[in-house]
Parts: structure tokens; C-alpha cells; sequence
């Protein structure tokens, strides 16, 4: 009985063997964690990868600027690696903005999705966002602003439903998922640095394929959210002659071929609440100004992406059940240019 | 009554071992829609095969499947039984190294793979060598832990879903019958140890049935919850589209900000009662077979997960890891057609000379 005992305390003492099994380990404060990686090109050759890192002391404010070159963005990560002095942790990386002189060439930027996606470190939930701009200047401008939190760029993008209806917000596994997609194409937002904001939303960029084929502007990016099903609420709209603010919204779709020409009618109900409106402004003149203002926006839209053979909102997705999945390959080139749309605004009052 | 319970948990336990990680591929490789009719189809076959196992099994009550083979005769039961020994062996070294493979990229990238291993190892080759009884409660406790977190996987992944991305109907390519890897999938239902454990309580059809559909509705969500986050285009040029699946969804507003946690950690636990059982399965029917040499089923078992180790050590990268698993559940599949059936028919003779 007593040797037994013996033995089971020797068991317990040769736990601590298992200790050893900890000599990899960081601890967290010894490693510095970026938060927003940009990625840019120079002189057509070198990658250029700027990382914010967040420094954490005196309450989040600060964050620091890495920048570093190199053939290909695994080896300028290898190298920021190299040269830092903690361990760098990739794995929370929360938004990667790519300047748009990379994206010219569509196989440079698949290539880099492709990467961003395979890559064990970098998540792919992380979302993406491009640039006009120079990155390093919309990295290290947050560090110009007073009182403005290390993680604001990422927050820009996250502000929960009802507060922006426009902004987009497109993670790594959605671009990847697009460059194979037979029937949707995306739209990734594009910013710039702010004077006094640290960002600036300039609506998005479609991409088909890897390519950028066109940017479109706020408004309609919220269009194509709404296609998205995502909800419109919080949208403030002026119509010259008054101001409204959509409180809720819906979209139905219904599809349907005839003799190989494929047709949608899209009902999307608003309801909306009048902030503003000069003298004598029935509220029925609102509303079918709402209604007109939206339907033309869409159709606009509609007409200038099916020239492009870009089906950015999606609606190749819903065919899914009136064509065979063989066909649907040939979606963007043969169906999507003959596709009517009947899209019908109906606005009421909240 | 307790312990027929345990057994379903164990069956249940091992199709989602197997079935997380090669099962989907699989699936996307031999049809590009409806992909839900292959699962099921997988799901009869394997249903009808281990009602002829349990019809079989049932005709000699109070024995296992070695008992049978060796009524049958020693070098029958040699024959039968040796190569299905191999098999497992294998199935064992592969099997476990795949998980290592998948638990380094979840959470542990910079461990070298030979530490999981020995981990996986000794854990599973100490529950196996303390037997069936220790083999059925730990997966007990396995299962209370395990499934909660495949449940929340499942359900946290909705939000990623696009329910367009996936085409409903029924034009499902006829041949995918004769290509090879349908074998493969067939290979994934591993119920064969049933008969290892049948020999004291007798096994009910309904709760195996009960046990089937929920694993059956497993391998639905394992295969369509990539499929509707990423759509079968691109999903095919996934390596591990499940894994990638659980990657994609942000859970920020929780402790762990990565779902793929939950998921490695399930897979630890399923990792270590599948190659217990497996590892159980090759001592008994080495002790069985070889009994004259009045050797122990532990040493067995420890002889033969060397082996199992030495081979899982030795596999160079991780893409052979999975073909050489591939092979080894195809050849799984041969033993899982064979051994019910040979039961089955020889149940069935016995029985008429007995009446005769």
C-alpha cells in the first residue's frame, strides 16, 4: 500500500518533466502584435509592407510604423521578423490595406490574395481595404490625430450595424472566394487618409477576377450592400427639398428564365423618417422622390456593370436552381449582359 | 444497458474523427452538385453493411468477431484478421499524424511535430492498454466535451453562410459508383470494432440507427458548411476547407477570438479514443490468434504502436501524409465489405447445420 503511494507521488513528480515542453513559448508582452498591414509596390518591382503595431502604455494612444522591402511579401515578412526586436505575432492582424499600384496588375494581386488566404499566420478573416494613397501615410496618420485610439483604422470598418449603411467591410476569405466565383463579383472599399479623420471612405472598387474594373462611389456601394442583405438602416439621404433617414429595410428577389433570358424583380421596401423638409413638401413628393432617386441610381449602376460583364450584385448567385451549374460558368459572359432587372423602391413612412 | 450507450458514443466519436478532416475533400473532388446525395449514399451503404454485420454478429451470441473467425478455423481467422491488423496499423500511424499536421497549424505552429505525437501516442496507447472498460468511460467524458464544441462550431458558422452558393437538385454524375474514390469514402465509416465489443452486451440495430443519422447529419454539415461559406468553386482549391471554413467566422466578442481553438482541441480528444479503440482492436485479436504464445494484449499493443509510430514519424510532408491515409481507409473499405459479409454467410450456414 505504501509503495504504492510512492509510485503515484513519483507520477506526479514526473509531471514536471512536461514542463520543459514550454521552452518555445513567448509571453505576450515580449511580443509586438500588428493590427494593420499595408502592402504596397515600388517602382514596380519591390513589395513594400508597412505594419502599425499598437504599443501598449499610456491608454492605447500610441503605435508604431514598420516598414520594410523585399521580391516577395513572405520574405519582407521573414525579414520584419528578422529585424524587430520582440517576436512578432502576425496572427491578430485585423485589416490589410493594399495600395491600388499594386492592384493594376490582376495576377500580382491574385497572387497576393492567394498568399494572404494560405498563409497559417496572417487570419483570413482580416478584412481588406485599398488605397489611393500613399499606405505609410494612412498607417502613420493616426498617430497625428489626438485622442484617437492605436486600433482606429480597424475600428473604422466595424462600427455595428446603424451607424454607417455605406461602408463596406470585406475580409480576405470573401476576395479569394470572388476569384473563383462563377456568378459574383465584390466591390473592396476604398479609403484614403483624412485631414482630420484618420480615414476617408471613397466608396469601392469591383473587382472581377483580380482586376479592378471600375470604382464606384458611396452611395452606390450602399446599393450594393443592400443587395448584400445587408440592412440600410441608419442611411441619410437628401433630396434637396428634404432630408430622410431609412430606419429599416428589405429586399425580396424573385428570378426567372424565359427562353434563356434570365430576369430578376427586386422589391426593396424602405422605411424612413423625415429629418428635414422645407415648407409644403407633401410627404407622398418625398416619397416618390426617394423611390425615382434610388431606382435611377440602380439601374445606372445596372448598365455600366453589365457593359463590364461584372456581376457585383450578386444576382447570378440566386440562378443557381434555373441553370445548371455547367452553364453557370459562362454566367458573366452570356447571361448576365441579357439580364432584366424590374427594381422597385417602395418608401414608407415610419 | 450503460454500456451499449457507451458503445454508440464510441461509434459516434470515431466517424467524427475520421470524418473532420480528408471526409470533405473527398466529397469535392468526386461531385461538383448535390453533393448531399453522395453523403447519403455513403450513409446506406455503410447502414446496410452494419445491419448484415449485426444480423451476423447476432448469430452467436456471447462471441466477438475473432471468436467467429476461429470457429472457422485458425488459419481462416489468420487469413482474415492479419491483414486487417496491418491495415489498422497503418490506419493508426496515419491517422495520427494527420491530426498532428492539423493541430500545428491550428494552434501550435512553431512545436516541432514529433512532441504532438509522442503526446497523441501515449495518451491513446495508455487508454488502449487499461482496456475496454477505460476505453468506454473516458470517451464518455470525451463526448461531454467534444460536442458541445462541434455543435458551436456548426452553429457560430452560419453567419458566414451564403445559401446561394450551394445549388439544390438532384443531377448528381451517375459513374461516381466505380471510381476509386468512392472507395475511399466508403472507407470512412468505421464501425468494424462494433463486433470487437459485441461480445458481452448485444447490440441494438435502433440505437446504432439512432447513432447513424446523427453521424449522417455530421458529415451533411461537415461537407455543406464550407461549401456554403465558400462555394464549391473555390473550395476545391482549398487544402482544408473545413479548417479554412472555421477560420473565416469572427468571433471577437468571445474569450478566444479563434474558432479554430475549439476545433483543434475537439480534435485532440476524437484523435485519442479512435486510435485507443483501434490500438484495443489489433491487441485483442493478436492476444486471440497467437494464444499459445501466452503473450499479454498489452504487449501487443505496445509492439504494434511502435510500429505505428515509427511510420507516422517517418512520413516526410504533409500531402503524402494525407494520400497515405487515403490509401489505408480504401483498404479499410475491403475489410469493412468482406469481414460482415463472411460473418454474416457463415452465421447463416451454421445456424441450418445446427437445425439440421
Amino acid at each position: 500500500m505504501r509503495n504504492n503511494k510512492l509510485f503515484k507521488l513519483l507520477i506526479v513528480f514526473m509531471s514536471t518533466i512536461l514542463l520543459c515542453g514550454c521552452w518555445d513559448i513567448k509571453d505576450i508582452n515580449k511580443r509586438s502584435i500588428p493590427l494593420v498591414m499595408g502592402i504596397s509596390k515600388e517602382d514596380d518591382e519591390e513589395y513594400k509592407l508597412t505594419l502599425q503595431i499598437p504599443i501598449p502604455k499610456n491608454d492605447d494612444q500610441i503605435s508604431r510604423i514598420v516598414t520594410g522591402r523585399g521580391e516577395t511579401v513572405a520574405s519582407v515578412l521573414g525579414q520584419i521578423r528578422t529585424n524587430s526586436e520582440d517576436a512578432v505575432d502576425f496572427s491578430q492582424i485585423r485589416l490589410i490595406v493594399i495600395q491600388k499600384n499594386l492592384a493594376k496588375n490582376p495576377q500580382e494581386l491574385r497572387d497576393l490574395i492567394k498568399f494572404l488566404m494560405g498563409s497559417e499566420d496572417i487570419p483570413s478573416r482580416a478584412l481588406v481595404a485599398l488605397t489611393d494613397d500613399d499606405v505609410e501615410n494612412v498607417l502613420s496618420n493616426i498617430n497625428d490625430k489626438l485622442g484617437v485610439h492605436a486600433s482606429s483604422i480597424y475600428d473604422y470598418f466595424n462600427k455595428g450595424a446603424g451607424w454607417v449603411p455605406e461602408i463596406f467591410s470585406i475580409t480576405i476569405w470573401e476576395v479569394y472566394r470572388s476569384l473563383y466565383s462563377y456568378t459574383k463579383d465584390i466591390a473592396v472599399p476604398v479609403v484614403r487618409s483624412g485631414k482630420d479623420t484618420v480615414l476617408k471612405f471613397k466608396g469601392a472598387a469591383i473587382l472581377k477576377k483580380g482586376k479592378i474594373i471600375e470604382t464606384i462611389s458611396p452611395d452606390e456601394c450602399q446599393l450594393v450592400n443592400v443587395f448584400r442583405n445587408n440592412n440600410e438602416k441608419g442611411r441619410i439621404e437628401s433630396l434637396g427639398f428634404a432630408s430622410i433617414i431609412v430606419t429599416n429595410s428589405s429586399i425580396k428577389n424573385k428570378t426567372s428564365m424565359k427562353n434563356n433570358k434570365p430576369t430578376v424583380s427586386s422589391n426593396l421596401r424602405l422605411k424612413i423618417y423625415i429629418l428635414e423638409r422645407k415648407e409644403g413638401i407633401t410627404n407622398k413628393r418625398i416619397r416618390k422622390e426617394l423611390e425615382k432617386l434610388t431606382e435611377k441610381r440602380f439601374y445606372r449602376l445596372l448598365k455600366r456593370t453589365q457593359g463590364s460583364q461584372t456581376d457585383i450584385f450578386g444576382f447570378g448567385q440566386q440562378f443557381h436552381q434555373q441553370i445548371s451549374y455547367h452553364e453557370l460558368k459562362d454566367w458573366r459572359n452570356d447571361y448576365y449582359p441579357k439580364l432584366k432587372v424590374n427594381f422597385q423602391v417602395h418608401a414608407n413612412m415610419e | 444497458m450503460t454500456q451499449r450507450i457507451q458503445i454508440v458514443i464510441v461509434f459516434i466519436l470515431i466517424q467524427l474523427s475520421i470524418g473532420y478532416l480528408v471526409y470533405p475533400d473527398l466529397i469535392y473532388v468526386l461531385t461538383k452538385t448535390a453533393h448531399w446525395e453522395l453523403v447519403m449514399c455513403q450513409g446506406f451503404l455503410q447502414l446496410i453493411l452494419i445491419w448484415i454485420y449485426i444480423k451476423g454478429l447476432n448469430y452467436f451470441p456471447e462471441n466477438d468477431v475473432i471468436d467467429i473467425y476461429l470457429k472457422m478455423g485458425r488459419w481462416v481467422a489468420i487469413i482474415f484478421l492479419i491483414p486487417f491488423v496491418i491495415n489498422l496499423i497503418a490506419l493508426v500511424a496515419f491517422n495520427i499524424r494527420l491530426h498532428t499536421e492539423v493541430i500545428i497549424s491550428v494552434f501550435l505552429p512553431r512545436t516541432p511535430y514529433w512532441s504532438i505525437l509522442i503526446l497523441l501516442y501515449f495518451i491513446s496507447v495508455y487508454t488502449s492498454i487499461k482496456g475496454l472498460g477505460t476505453i468506454l468511460r473516458s470517451s464518455v467524458f470525451i463526448f461531454l466535451i467534444v460536442i458541445p464544441l462541434v455543435v458551436f462550431n456548426i452553429f457560430s458558422s452560419v453567419i458566414n453562410f451564403d445559401i446561394h452558393n450551394v445549388t439544390p437538385g438532384w443531377e448528381l454524375p451517375a459513374r461516381f459508383l466505380l471510381k476509386n474514390k468512392f472507395f475511399y469514402l466508403l472507407g470512412f465509416s468505421s464501425f468494424l470494432f462494433l463486433g470487437f465489443m459485441a461480445s458481452k452486451t448485444k447490440l441494438s440495430f435502433r440505437q446504432l440507427f439512432v447513432a447513424w443519422v446523427s453521424v449522417t447529419l455530421f458529415f451533411l454539415s461537415v461537407v455543406y458548411i464550407p461549401l456554403f461559406i465558400f462555394g464549391q468553386e473555390a473550395v476545391v482549391t482549398l487544402t482544408n476547407p473545413f479548417l479554412e471554413a472555421m477560420d473565416s467566422v469572427d468571433i471577437s466578442w468571445f474569450s478566444f477570438n479563434r474558432q479554430t481553438m475549439f476545433f483543434g482541441l475537439s480534435l485532440v480528444g476524437l484523435v485519442i479514443v479512435a486510435n485507443s479503440v483501434m490500438l484495443w482492436m489489433i491487441g485483442q485479436i493478436m492476444r486471440k490468434i497467437f494464444k499459445f504464445r501466452k503473450v499479454k494484449s498489452s504487449y501487443w499493443i505496445i509492439a504494434f504502436s511502435v510500429i505505428s509510430f515509427v511510420l507516422a514519424f517517418l512520413v516526410p510532408n504533409q500531402s503524402l501524409v494525407e494520400k497515405c491515409f487515403l490509401w489505408s481507409t480504401g483498404a479499410q473499405a475491403y475489410s469493412m465489405i468482406i469481414i460482415p459479409f463472411t460473418i454474416f454467410i457463415y452465421g447463416f450456414i451454421e445456424k441450418r447445420r445446427v437445425k439440421a
